[in-house]
């Protein structure tokens, strides 16, 4: 488990706020859109980034943090959440 | 039931002291509902009195209003050698005590 | 290379800041923004404010800003004060106005910000100055006491004094903290301090102790710490709440003693971390109410007292949301987006918002509070389906990955917000 953990992966603060939906300009604060970060997401898919969420959300997926805070978006939300964080990472 | 107490062990003749008393108790008012959904039975302490050499010299109604472990303070004038006993009521009618001697010269 | 704010207001005053620029920002819908506090929240919002094309001024007094996250793993030796200071290069590069200056005061009716040397006008204004000590609620403690027993909750020179005074201490001695009543910056932040210190003492100073003498009986993320202390520092911490007498109401810096109702506690080092209220600008600009914090909209952060000014961070009255450098980001990032929409004569909506706060008990031995947060009757409420703790009894491994990724946050956020 501890071997996936640093997979962990990244948004960009600076990506532009405008539009974005609720709750997605706080995954941010761990996940940097761009430059170095230690978290990157820019590798995922919406769809696939939507799915994860949906896991965490149902329990179906290991976490140490991320069940207790997808618990706290409906599907639409995480949809528009994943949609949006597609749009801004960087893809490297 | 934990109390932590403090009064001086010694004053001069007509010394006013601090008495302070903190009650570990949970003061359980009645109205709140557990996490069963039933009400949770009201557990206060309802009367507090202070004897200095065997006299009443402070007493306190409490009510369920009082937050947890309460603390009292107040003031007694040191007059003679005497023991100085802090005393309460709790919901079953149960007295619990405190006592210290407060030496006066 | 462009001319910054501070040489315009030193070579004439703001009232010739470039004004036909301003006339065309806001022909885009652009405005001019000021934030003033250079924190996690001010400088987030900064940066996310001028990434969005915004004319945007941070108004900040030191040069470096030192993290109170991760200040704890200094006070152990675990990490140089170095690795907590950041500076505002990457602000200035990301098209933020840093003027290096003290706030002096808000002109509500002009919209300006007085600074020594002149002023700043704002179409909105971000006031992000986290906390102020309150010198005069515990009686013997004042800012000089604070040089003999050091808050270190404010980063830098405190936290270096405090390491002082730990590595000087002989073994055997007490440690002693103060921990004040709610609300206060990084509820956790004490009892992290606590196992942090024990952490070096056990492995340095064995014979010593951590004694915490709280005014509360309850805190954050007790059971996972208790559980901790009780795995890695059998002994060495004791925490005694109020109902056992622990709320400290007086200190001597004299003869480094604290007080309570009931008994002295003479120590080898007293760390005092003394009640709080928003950082003296709040109070100035009459944003601050009468509990010395600021009454705040959960949708746009906006001061419920003065209009045009939005308040963020520590200093604000973020409903549930705990104050920590985490909220403080995901505020400015709310706030950042409101304004612009604002700007540009949009209505924000309501917002969503999530706390996440990693504690060390040791450098492999980590854990986690989450929240999310939403508007509900005008206070951001927790979202009841979702945060909560680390498991209790979780074993080692977990312990050692919540480790990891606390480090990977801390320069994931730092990276992003000074970088």
């Amino acid at each position: 488990m501890r071997a996936l953990v640093i997979v962990l992966a990244g948004l960009a603060t600076s990506a532009s706020a405008q539009g974005a939906p609720p709750g997605a300009l706080s995954c941010t604060g761990c996940h940097a859109l761009d430059a170095e970060a230690t978290m990157p997401l820019g590798a995922f898919s919406a769809e696939e980034i939507s799915a994860a969420l949906a896991d965490y959300r149902d329990g179906r997926r290991d976490a140490t943090i991320m069940d207790r805070i997808a618990r706290g978006f409906t599907p639409e939300e995480s949809q528009a959440i994943a949609e949006w964080i597609a749009d801004h990472a960087d893809k490297e | 039931m934990v109390a932590m107490v403090n009064i001086p062990e010694t004053a001069a003749p007509g010394e006013i002291v601090e008495v302070k008393i903190l009650i570990s108790h949970p003061m359980e008012t009645g109205f709140r509902t557990g996490a069963d959904g039933k009400l949770v039975p009201r557990n206060i302490i309802h009367d507090f009195r202070c004897l200095y050499g065997g006299t009443e010299v402070f007493r306190a109604e409490i009510f369920p209003a009082i937050a947890a472990n309460p603390f009292l303070g107040f003031f007694l004038r040191a007059v003679e050698t005497a023991e100085v006993e802090l005393l309460w009521t709790d919901e079953t009618g149960e007295e619990h005590s405190e006592r210290r001697t407060l030496t006066v010269g | 290379m462009r001319l910054t704010r501070r040489t315009l207001v030193a070579t004439g005053g703001t009232a010739l800041a470039l004004p036909f620029l301003n006339r065309a920002a806001h022909a885009q819908g652009r405005g001019r923004v000021v934030v003033v506090g250079g924190g996690f929240g001010g400088a987030t919002a900064a940066r996310a404010l001028a990434s969005l094309g915004h004319e945007v001024t941070l108004v900040e007094r030191q040069p470096t800003y030192w993290t109170c996250p991760f200040s704890n793993t200094v006070l152990a030796g675990l990490n140089p004060i170095e690795s907590i200071a950041f500076g505002y290069d990457g602000l200035s590069a990301a098209g933020v106005t840093v003027v290096r200056g003290e706030a002096q005061g808000i002109d509500t009716d002009a919209s300006q910000v007085r600074l020594s040397d002149g002023s700043l006008p704002y179409d909105r204004l971000i006031l992000a100055p986290g906390i102020d000590l309150r010198y005069d609620a515990l009686p013997g403690y004042d800012e000089a006491a604070s040089e003999v027993m050091p808050h270190a909750w404010k980063a830098g020179a405190q936290t270096e004094l405090l390491r002082r005074q730990l590595e000087a201490m002989e073994d055997g001695g007490v440690v002693a903290i103060a921990v004040p009543e709610n609300p206060f910056r990084c509820p956790p932040g004490p009892y992290e301090r606590a196992s942090l210190i024990a952490h070096y003492l056990k492995s340095t100073k064995p014979r010593s102790k951590v004694l915490i003498l709280d005014a509360k009986d309850a805190f954050s993320k007790r059971p996972l710490f208790e559980e901790a202390w009780a795995a890695l520092y059998p002994g060495l911490v004791e925490w005694v709440p109020v109902s056992m007498g622990g709320k400290v109401v007086g200190v001597d810096p004299a003869t480094l003693t604290l007080m309570t109702d009931f008994a002295e506690h003479q120590v080898a080092v007293a760390n005092v971390i003394p009640p709080q209220r928003a950082g003296g600008i709040a109070d100035a600009s009459g944003v601050a109410d009468a509990t010395g914090w600021c009454p705040v909209s959960p949708e746009t952060f906006e001061s419920a007292l003065v209009p045009g000014i939005h308040v963020i961070g520590d200093a604000c009255l973020a409903g549930a949301m705990p104050k920590s450098a985490f909220s403080a980001n995901a505020q400015a990032l709310v706030a950042a987006q409101a304004i612009d929409m604002l700007l540009r004569g949009e209505t924000p909506g309501a917002p969503k918002l999530i706390n996440t706060c990693y504690s060390l008990a040791a450098p492999d031995y980590a854990f986690t509070v989450a929240g999310v947060y939403q508007p509900v009757e005008g206070a951001l409420a927790e979202v009841e389906s979702a945060g909560g703790t680390s498991p209790v009894g979780a074993p080692p491994d977990v312990r050692a990955t919540e480790a990891d990724y606390a480090r990977a946050w801390y320069a994931t956020i730092t990276g992003s917000v000074f970088g």
